[in-house]
C-alpha cells in the first residue's frame, strides 16, 4: 500500500458516518393526478377511490462518511430526488430511517423560500434565517453573499422584479454560504449561464476542500466524475450498486446505453 | 482505494468549522418568529393602506349591526348599551378566529414550495397563522379603546370593569382553540380541497351561532338555546372578552366547557396531524 493511501484509509476510520440511512422505504400513488373528493370523506373505506401504490424506494441501505463526496445515478423516475428528499428531512420514510449528523444545506428548489413581495435584503434574511443561521451570522456574511450573486444595485428591489437568472443567482449565494457541513445538491446546476455555472463549481470544489460531505444528484456525467468519489446507483427504487464512482457510472452506462 | 486517493488529493485538512448548536426550542422560535414576522412584513409593506386594512374589517362589521340593530330595529337593552362597544368586544376576536381559521386551509398549499425544499418543524405553518393574525388582534384593540372613550360623551357611558383581568384566560383559550383546530384542517384540506369552502360555510353559521351580535345573558338558563349556544366554546371564550365591559356577561360554565373542549380539541389536533404530516409532505 502508498503512503498516501495508509493516509487515506487512516483518516477515512477516523471519520465517523454523517448520514446513515437504514432500510429506507417510501410509497407513493401512481396516479398522482387523482384526487380525493369531498364525497371520499364520507363514503366507506371499501368504496372509496384507492389509487393503487407502488415503492419509490425500499430497502435501500448506505452510510457516508464526513467528507465524501457522493453521486446518486439512476434514470428518471428511479427515485433519486426522494432519496435527496429524505436525507433533506423534507420527506418522511415510510419504512427505515435516515440518520444525519450535522446540519445540511439544501440546494433543492432553491428559491422556494424566497417571497415575491419583500425585498432582497429581506428575502436574504428570511432565507438563511429559516435555515439556521442568526442575525448576527447573515450580517457577516452580507457583503459575500450579494458580492457572489453580483446583485448589488438591486438589493432593495422586490424580488419578483429580477430576472429567473438573478433570482437563482441569489439564491444559490444564499444556500451555498450556509456554514452547514452537509450539502444536498439536485440538479440545480443547469440553470443560469455558462460564466455563473463555472462560479457555482467552483464554490461547490471549495465547499468540498473545506471537508464538506456533498450528496449529488444528476444526470451529467461529467459533473459527476468531476466532484464524486462514490456512487450510488438506483433503479426501480433499489441500491443496485454502491462503488467508486467510475465503476458505478460504467455500470449504469452498460445497462442503458 | 481509487476513491480514498481522490479524497486525499482534496486537503481534508481544514475541517469545518462546528456550528454553534441550538436547541430544538430555540430553532423552532427561531423560524416561528422569521415567519410571523415576514406575514406582517408582506401585508405592512405590499398595501398602501397597511394596518386600516386588518381593522377596516371589524370596523364596517360594527358599522352594519349597529346601523341594522340600533338605527333600523330600534332595539338595545340597558346591560347591552352602549352597542357599539357591545359588538367590539365579541367582534375584534371573531376576526382573529375567523382569519385565522380561512389561512388554516392554505396553510400548507400556499407555501408548497418552501415546504418542499426547507426542512422546518411541520407544525410551523399552523402556529405562523395563529400567531401573525393574534398579533394583528392585540393591534386592533385600540379601535376600541377609541370607543370606549368616545362612548363617555353619550349618556351610556362604558366603564372597564375588574372582570377584565381574565381577558388573558380568554386570549389563551382562543389561541389553544385556534391551533386545535387549525392542527386538524390544515392537512386534511390537502387531500380534500372542497372542504376549503366547506369552511368558509360552517364559519358563517358559526358566527351567528356565537354571542357576537347578541349577548348571552339574554337567554335564561334552562332555555333549549342555551344549551346549544353553550356546546360552542366560542360562547364561553366571548364571556370572558365581553366581561371587561359588561356585567352579567362573565359565564363560568360555558368558560369550562370552552377550556375542555379547547384541550380535546387540541389533543386530537396533536395526533392527526401525527398520523397525516406523513401523507402531506408526499401530496405537495
Amino acid at each position: 500500500m502508498t503512503q498516501q493511501g495508509m493516509l487515506a484509509t487512516a483518516a477515512a476510520t477516523a471519520r465517523k458516518p454523517v448520514i446513515v440511512a437504514n432500510d429506507l422505504g417510501i410509497q407513493f400513488k401512481r396516479n398522482r393526478r387523482h384526487r380525493r373528493n369531498f364525497k371520499d370523506l364520507f363514503a366507506e373505506s371499501s368504496r372509496r377511490a384507492r389509487p393503487d401504490e407502488f415503492w419509490a424506494l425500499r430497502n435501500v441501505s448506505f452510510s457516508v462518511q464526513s467528507g465524501e463526496a457522493v453521486g446518486v445515478v439512476g434514470r428518471n423516475g428511479q427515485g433519486k430526488s426522494t432519496l435527496l428528499k429524505l436525507v433533506a428531512d423534507v420527506m418522511i420514510p415510510d419504512e427505515g430511517r435516515v440518520a444525519v449528523t450535522g446540519g445540511v444545506a439544501p440546494l433543492i428548489e432553491i428559491t422556494g423560500g424566497f417571497v415575491d413581495d419583500l425585498s432582497v435584503r429581506e428575502n436574504v434574511y428570511l432565507t438563511a434565517g429559516l435555515h439556521g443561521m442568526s442575525v448576527p451570522e447573515i450580517e457577516n456574511r452580507f457583503d459575500e453573499i450579494i458580492s457572489f450573486a453580483d446583485i448589488g444595485d438591486f438589493l432593495d428591489t422586490p424580488y419578483k422584479h429580477l430576472s429567473s437568472g438573478m433570482r437563482v443567482r441569489i439564491a444559490f449565494s444564499v444556500i451555498s454560504r450556509l456554514e452547514e457541513p452537509i450539502l444536498l445538491v439536485d440538479e440545480v446546476l443547469a440553470v443560469g449561464d455558462r460564466q455563473f455555472k463555472e462560479k457555482c463549481y467552483n464554490r461547490i470544489d471549495e465547499l468540498l476542500a473545506s471537508g464538506r460531505t456533498m450528496f449529488f444528484v444528476s444526470h451529467s456525467e461529467a459533473d459527476l466524475l468531476r466532484f464524486c468519489t462514490r456512487g450510488l446507483y438506483l433503479d426501480k427504487g433499489k441500491l443496485i450498486l454502491d462503488g467508486p464512482i467510475q465503476e458505478v457510472v460504467d455500470r449504469y452506462n452498460a445497462d442503458y446505453k | 482505494m481509487i476513491s480514498e486517493a481522490k479524497q486525499s488529493e482534496r486537503r481534508v485538512s481544514a475541517v469545518v468549522a462546528p456550528r454553534r448548536e441550538r436547541s430544538v426550542s430555540q430553532r423552532y422560535r427561531h423560524s416561528l418568529w422569521l415567519l410571523t414576522k415576514r406575514d406582517l412584513q408582506v401585508r405592512y409593506t405590499t398595501s398602501a393602506l397597511g394596518y386600516v386594512w386588518s381593522i377596516l374589517d371589524p370596523l364596517l362589521m360594527s358599522a352594519i349591526y349597529y346601523f341594522v340593530f340600533v338605527v333600523v330595529f330600534k332595539r338595545g337593552s340597558a346591560t347591552e348599551d352602549p352597542y357599539i362597544v357591545f359588538l367590539m368586544t365579541a367582534l375584534l376576536p371573531w376576526t382573529w378566529f375567523n382569519g385565522s381559521i380561512n389561512d388554516m386551509a392554505m396553510a400548507f398549499i400556499r407555501e408548497a414550495k418552501l415546504i418542499r425544499s426547507t426542512s422546518i418543524p411541520r407544525s410551523i405553518w399552523v402556529m405562523r397563522i395563529t400567531l401573525s393574525k393574534g398579533i394583528e388582534f392585540l393591534l386592533s384593540l385600540p379601535v376600541l379603546v377609541v370607543f370606549v372613550i368616545i362612548s363617555e360623551f353619550t349618556p351610556t357611558p362604558a366603564h372597564i370593569r375588574f372582570d377584565a383581568v381574565y381577558t388573558p384566560l380568554a386570549i389563551l383559550l382562543e389561541a389553544v382553540l385556534i391551533v386545535g383546530l387549525g392542527l386538524i384542517i390544515a392537512p386534511v384540506v390537502v387531500f380534500f380541497r372542497d372542504l376549503e369552502r366547506a369552511i368558509k360555510l360552517v364559519l358563517r353559521l358559526l358566527f351567528y351561532a356565537t354571542p357576537i351580535v347578541y349577548g348571552i345573558s339574554r337567554f335564561d338558563s334552562s332555555s333549549a338555546i342555551k344549551h346549544v349556544l353553550d356546546f360552542n366554546p366560542l360562547t364561553g371564550i366571548m364571556s370572558i372578552y365581553r366581561s371587561s365591559f359588561f356585567a352579567g356577561s362573565l359565564d363560568w360554565p360555558a368558560v369550562i366547557i370552552a377550556s375542555v373542549e379547547s384541550l380535546v380539541i387540541l389533543g386530537i389536533g396533536i395526533l392527526m396531524f401525527r398520523r397525516n404530516v406523513r401523507a402531506v409532505l408526499k401530496e405537495l
